[in-house]
């Protein structure tokens, strides 16, 4: 006991030094602190990774397992379950042609088990909608959507998107139903950088003609990456002729490959990932675009994106309190000035139930009777009106 | 066909179809040739049992006819009886037309005329597959018979009825009133401005609607309601909620559309339709009976939720002019349009419905033979209407006119 | 139309639905299962030389299937057609999906008989179903049920059953519901392996009046037996002339022309296609199944009947087996029904076909041609055109008539009446007449004594139309009664033969040929003939119309077609071909 509350001291005595020395920076350096934080590394606090299968059927076994493929990686490399938002389109695992039942694999041979005994599919089946991904990467959440459906970055994240799924020029398609454009995207990403949901963006999509996905962003700190030029196609790698279909596409399989040289602790960086495409190999183009992005490749690490950090960022204490006080006013006034009022909507149901309850005292055969007789007065009126109506006219001369 | 007593026979042929029980019969109640969601049988029987089961039978967008059926249908069984009795009083009517038109009790084309309503393929499938429009055009021919025969009342009841039966049956009205005041014989050879009185005109036409309004009352009593029974029967012409095929040009469009676009091209496509109402009343005026036997043409062709019955009538009612006939260019171009089309709709349907062979563009490219043969009719009939203006008199004035080849 | 054959018209088969995934899977049929199928050769040839009945028969393969633990049941039928009863046992097993609801279903049948080969019992094809139904158990990758049905006969068994399967008996049958039922059929093979070895697999494809199945359906299977089966694919059994040069140079039509014209690559290749194409409109325009499957597309079931062709080698059970596995895991990954209009086709080799845009004008604008001279006629029914000599001039001036004055000859043009009550009546009494010849043509007694009845229906169909063809009226008022008939009887068939060329190709290019000539020549162009040579003429259409009632098995059969399996040949031709001809005989006749 006694040695922690020493610890406590210390630490305390730390801070106290440090938001002395954050205070004593001048004002100008501190702002170009914040806003130069890219030029050297990430400055990133937290990992997140997006990953989207888009397209459902049996014959695209593959995307699923490309999604899998990704999914594995960034969690061997750290990141938590809880910040892997992982959307599969449809369930090939417990497809009734699959001949391994709960199982996915990304290499003929099978040797390794994408769907394991630890995955969590977060948006599932017909939950894969342009919509939801929207709403997700925005935070335009409806209030009931649980944490795991949500995307609950802030500016110190770094986020990996990954996509995958059957696609053209500047457009993917979602579940062969609905697309997803490129400007959509990249509208997204501009909204997330305004509301500060992000800190870097590293987006891969593996798709045909996958290049001309992320033409169209302009927002700042986003590296992009795509499996194929425009008319260009993207290639399955290979086929597993005991599943029967075609279990990995070439892209991915290449770039997965070269994350199996990776731990948590590499230093290799984007630049290495980027030149080690062989389009040969892969047999289509993927391209690079980085004018969005800060920082020089070569000081990018793959750990930025694929990795989860355990840095921590100490704010000064004084600053904080202020605004959380003021928060507090703010938020707390409404409430006082207009109370709710929760006894006139209960009231009004009181009295329709109360209607309710009279119409069903009343014994059924005579309600039965009721409308019988009142549908025949309205059926007989109806035709004597017509029928007045005829004899009127024929005897109008 | 020349005796008096082959009328008769017909009617009676007719009406003992009625009782002969023939297996076809029951394809031919789903057949999208002859019935479409507001006329179909099978939906006023749907319409019929949600009400005696005290639903509104409104509600479930299926009942798209007018309460009046209802009404009629709840108080008399529908047999089959109704619609060859219906089918008899169109063929009268139309018989009653050319009486009026030639000015004339008994003429020795009366079997003539009767048959082309009776044995007209067009309008007896529909009948035999029960579909109300038979009504419809009984009501019709019945407006125009009464209206032929300077009868203002009957026929402005008539009319009513059938706007109301059949919204799309309003291009009707401009003609009709003018047949009112105007005579209905075969003026088509010696135009003349229109001689009726416009004060005539306004009284015909504030009696028209005193009808329309009672009976669109009687209708919101029937149906306990106003909106939810205009909303289904009146709206669906309006604006095509079912796009079950038919052989019409509406529904392939909407199908194909984009939904931002619909209430444009529905706009379009209804305004189309009253579009030609002014233009051939006014080139018209002088045989208003002719002006609204080209609007019917119109509607055979271009309307929302068209059937066989609706071209059938236009065809039918070819045989009360028989002035024209000389003057028709193309009537046989326009007969094996309609062989093709008769012939492709049902095959291209089975092919694209039954068999799975085919899909829609099969089908509607046969109703565009279909839209060109309906199309080439009122081209014709327009053109020998005004022809028949020119006249070919005597030897000696259709010199002029002749058409040399070398 | 004889351009179809020509390799650059044709283009390469693809696949169009992206589920088949047709070859890219692992096959794990094998000796054991081979062994297995020969066994049950052994007990099935048992029963074939036994002379075994359909009952005995039928209960064999359904005790077979129910060891196996498949539900297996047998079903009893009779058709009752004008030539006599026919009746046996079907017997069937329904294997369910392991893991889904069993609302889908794909077939693997055979038939007793074949009629391709020259062996008459399809014994190996029966084996080997019985076999895959074994081995194919094992297996629980089956998104949709597997239906195996062995056929008695060779076509009234599998309709029979289907008929049963989807509850449409007609009244001339007598059977009873199937005991077991599962979900809509999607797809099926018709196996028919009748000779000891093969060497190829054949595809035949047509199915009743006509239709096709989808195309993906035959090219994937296509790329199953060249990859997985290694087996060359062919169509029909027609082998690729490079494939036994020997063989074909005797089979060759052109064998006894000079060697360079003989060995000439491009004719070789034209022959071939040429064959192929013969052969399948032998088959469609008489909408005559080519096998089994045929019997499928009426459910809207795309099937197709593989053949081993037979040969002393080199594949047998294990290549077929193989093949079949792998195809089922094909039509297994379907999600939907083959669509994308892939059923309008001719397979000119197996590996190119036509697509519809390219055979269908050669029907259509023999058809426009007919329609536009018929037209002509009408035109020129209406107009009287009468050279008007120099005499006349003055009258012609002063009467005011239509007239004109080229050079020193006038021609004057004159409206005339066209009187259409006549050949109206002409026309629907020709197809009544066909009609009733049909009926008559059903009837017992016919088939009792064809030859007799079969000249005097002849007679009558001959005599009767005399009736139409009345004295000839030779007023000028009056547009002649021939000409009127034969614009009608021109724009008719047109009608006919443009609607028919899609539903069936084959048999409007049959009637584009038969038809266009002796319809467009029926009238003689000016002089007037002797009565004897347009007596003759007239015959010789009659002959033309009806002169294939003599062919006593052709008729036999087509009338047993429409009875039992519902083919609508016999009535086409007598209904639609036989007045059409007769009404141009009818022309003939007129002056």
């Amino acid at each position: 006991m006694h040695w922690l509350q020493h610890l406590s001291r210390h630490c305390l005595l730390l801070l106290a030094c440090l938001s002395a020395l954050t205070l004593a920076i001048p004002q100008e350096e501190r702002v170009s602190n914040f806003f130069g934080r890219h030029t050297g590394t990430s400055g990133h606090t937290n990992n997140w990774a997006v990953l989207v299968c888009a397209s459902r059927y049996w014959f695209n076994y593959r995307h699923m397992a490309n999604a899998l493929g990704m999914y594995r990686t960034v969690k061997r490399l750290g990141i938590p379950d809880s910040n892997i938002i992982l959307m599969l389109a449809d369930d090939t695992a417990c497809n009734a042609r699959n001949q391994f039942p709960g199982s996915v694999y990304a290499k003929a041979g099978r040797h390794l088990d994408l769907y394991g005994d630890n995955i969590e599919v977060d948006y599932r089946g017909y939950e894969v909608t342009v919509e939801n991904f929207i709403r997700l990467l925005t935070g335009r959440v409806d209030p009931s959507v649980p944490r795991s459906k949500r995307l609950l970055t802030d500016d110190r994240s770094n986020i990996f998107v990954y996509m995958t799924g059957h696609g053209g020029n500047e457009f993917l398609k979602f579940q062969d139903n609905e697309e997803i454009s490129a400007f959509d995207i990249a509208d997204a990403f501009e909204q997330m950088w305004q509301k500060k949901r992000y800190n870097e963006i590293l987006f891969m999509i593996d798709t045909c003609q996958a290049n001309t996905m992320y033409s169209q962003f302009y927002s700042p700190n986003i590296l992009a990456t795509g499996s194929s030029e425009i008319g260009e196609n993207s290639y399955s790698h290979e086929n597993d002729n005991d599943i029967g279909v075609s279990v990995i596409d070439s892209y991915t399989h290449f770039v997965l490959e070269f994350m199996e040289g990776i731990n948590k602790t590499s230093q290799v960086s984007m630049q290495d990932l980027f030149s080690s495409y062989d389009p040969v190999k892969i047999r289509s183009h993927p391209g690079v675009r980085s004018d969005l992005f800060q920082r020089p490749l070569e000081s990018a690490l793959i750990t930025d994106f694929f990795g989860g950090v355990s840095q921590a960022e100490i704010f000064p204490v004084i600053e904080d309190a202020d605004t959380t006080t003021q928060h507090i006013i703010r938020v707390s006034s409404p409430d006082h000035v207009v109370p709710p009022d929760p006894v006139s909507p209960q009231a009004h149901n009181g009295q329709d139930f109360d209607k309710a309850n009279a119409t069903a005292v009343m014994p059924q055969k005579d309600a039965v009777a009721l409308d019988v007789r009142w549908r025949d007065i309205r059926k007989w009126t109806s035709i004597v009106i017509v029928g007045f109506l005829v004899g009127w006219v024929s005897l109008v001369r | 066909m020349e005796s008096p007593l082959f009328l008769p026979t017909l009617a009676a042929c007719r009406l003992l179809l009625a009782w002969v029980q023939l297996p076809v019969l029951d394809g031919l109640q789903l057949d999208h040739q002859l019935t479409s969601p507001l006329t179909s049988y099978f939906r006023l029987k749907e319409g019929l049992w949600l009400y005696h089961h005290g639903v509104d039978p409104y509600l479930g967008g299926v009942l798209k006819h007018s309460p009046l059926f209802l009404s009629l249908f709840s108080t008399v069984s529908p047999g089959r009886v109704a619609w060859a009795l219906s089918d008899i009083v169109g063929a009268w009517a139309l018989v009653r037309i050319w009486h009026s038109r030639q000015q004339l009790g008994q003429s020795r084309r009366d079997g003539l005329v009767g048959a082309a309503y009776l044995l007209n393929p067009y309008i007896l499938l529909p009948s035999l597959a029960s579909s109300t429009s038979t009504f419809e055009n009984a009501v019709v021919l019945l407006t125009l018979m009464f209206a032929a025969e300077g009868r203002p009342s009957p026929a402005l009841l008539a009319l009513a009825l059938s706007i109301h039966l059949s919204l799309s049956t309003s291009l009707l009205l401009v003609p009709v009133l003018m047949l009112l005041v105007t005579s209905p014989t075969s003026r088509l050879a010696s135009p003349r401005p229109f001689g009726g009185s416009y004060w005539m005109v306004f009284k015909y036409a504030s009696e028209f609607v005193v009808y329309w309004s009672v009976l669109v009352c009687a209708a919101s009593i029937m149906a306990g309601g106003v909106w939810n029974w205009m909303h289904e029967s009146w709206g669906a012409s309006l604006i095509l909620p079912d796009l079950t095929p038919n052989p019409g040009l509406w529904w392939y469009f909407f199908t194909e559309m984009f939904d931002h676009f619909r209430p444009f091209f529905l706009m379009v496509f209804s305004t189309h339709l009253a579009i030609y109402i002014m233009p051939v009343c006014i080139k018209f005026q002088h045989d208003a009976l002719y002006a609204a036997f080209l609007l019917l043409g119109i509607l055979g062709t271009f309307k929302p939720y068209l059937t066989l019955a609706d071209p059938g009538l236009f065809l039918s009612m070819f045989a009360v002019f028989p002035e024209i006939y000389p003057y028709l260019r193309h009537a046989v171009v326009t007969a094996l349009l309609h062989a093709h089309a008769s012939l492709l709709l049902p095959l291209f349907h089975a092919l694209w419905v039954i068999e799975g062979r085919g899909n829609a563009n099969f089908y509607y490219a046969a109703s565009l033979v279909m839209g060109v043969a309906g199309g080439a009719g009122i081209v014709d009939a327009c053109f020998a209407g005004m022809r028949i203006a020119i006249g070919n008199g005597s030897e000696a004035e259709r010199g002029k006119w002749e058409v040399v080849q070398q | 139309m004889s351009l179809i054959p020509i390799a650059s018209l044709s283009q390469g088969t693809y696949i169009d639905e992206n589920a088949l995934q047709p070859a890219q899977v692992n096959t794990y049929w094998n000796w054991q299962d081979v062994h297995r199928a020969d066994q049950y050769l052994y007990h099935l040839e048992g029963l074939r030389d036994r002379n075994s009945t359909s009952e005995e028969r039928a209960q064999f393969i359904r005790n077979e299937l129910a060891n196996l633990g498949l539900r297996a049941a047998t079903q009893n039928y009779t058709f009752t057609a004008s030539s006599g009863l026919l009746s046996g046992v079907n017997a069937y097993a329904i294997m369910a999906s392991p893991r889904t609801p069993s609302s889908e279903a794909m077939v693997i049948s055979a038939t007793w008989r074949s009629e391709v080969g020259k062996e008459p019992y399809n014994l190996r094809g029966i084996s080997i179903v019985l076999a895959l139904a074994a081995f194919l158990k094992n297996y629980s990758l089956w998104a949709k049920d597997i239906i195996f049905v062995i056929g008695d006969g060779y076509l009234d068994g599998m309709q029979a059953w289907l008929n049963a399967y989807h509850g449409t008996i007609p009244p001339n049958l007598e059977t009873s519901l199937l005991e077991y039922t599962s979900g809509v059929i999607w797809t099926a093979l018709n196996i028919d392996y009748s000779g000891h070895s093969f060497s190829h697999l054949g595809v035949f494809f047509e199915g009743l009046n006509g239709r096709l199945p989808n195309q993906d359906l035959i090219n994937s299977v296509r790329l199953i037996s060249h990859y997985t089966g290694g087996v060359p694919f062919i169509v029909y059994d027609h082998l690729e002339p490079n494939d036994f040069p020997d063989r074909w140079q005797t089979t060759s039509i052109l064998a006894n022309a000079p060697d360079f014209i003989r060995q000439s690559p491009q004719l070789q290749d034209f022959e071939y296609r040429a064959k192929n194409i013969v052969r399948h409109i032998n088959y469609q325009a008489r909408g005559k199944p080519s096998g089994a499957h045929g019997l499928y597309h009426k459910f809207r079931i795309d099937a197709i009947t593989l053949f081993a062709v037979p040969a002393t080698g080199p594949h047998g059970f294990l290549a077929l087996g193989r093949i079949v596995e792998s195809a089922l895991r094909t039509t297994n990954n379907l999600l939907e029904r083959l669509h994308a209009s892939f059923f309008f086709y001719l397979f000119t080799s197996p590996g190119t076909f036509m697509k519809i845009g390219k055979f269908l004008p050669s029907a259509v604008l023999v058809s426009a041609a007919m329609m536009i001279s018929g037209l002509g006629d009408w035109v020129n029914a209406g107009w009287l055109h009468e050279a008007v000599t120099e005499n006349d001039r003055e009258e012609a001036a002063a009467g005011g008539p239509s007239s004109k004055i080229q050079g020193k000859k006038m021609v004057r043009w004159r409206m005339r009446r066209r009187p259409l009550l006549r050949p109206i009546f002409t026309v629907l009494g020709t197809h009544v007449m066909g009609l009733l010849a049909f009926n008559l043509m059903r009837s017992p007694i016919f088939v009792e004594n064809h030859l007799a009845a079969s000249l005097l229906l002849f007679g009558a169909l001959t005599i009767l139309p005399f009736v139409f063809a009345s004295l000839p009226d030779r007023t000028p008022e009056v547009a002649p009664f021939s000409l009127l008939l034969k614009s009608f009887n021109l724009c008719l068939a047109s009608i006919v033969i443009s609607t028919t060329s899609l539903l069936n190709f084959s048999l409007a290019a049959i009637l584009a040929i038969t038809l266009a000539v002796p319809l467009m020549y029926s009238s003689c162009s000016r002089s007037s003939p002797p009565r004897i040579v347009s007596l003759a003429k007239y015959v010789t259409y009659s002959f033309l119309a009806w002169g294939w009632l003599f062919l006593r098995d052709e008729v036999k059969q087509a009338i047993w077609n429409w009875e039992v399996l519902g083919i609508w040949f016999a009535p086409f031709i007598c209904i639609v071909y036989g007045p059409l001809v007769t009404q141009a005989g009818v022309v003939s006749l007129q002056p």
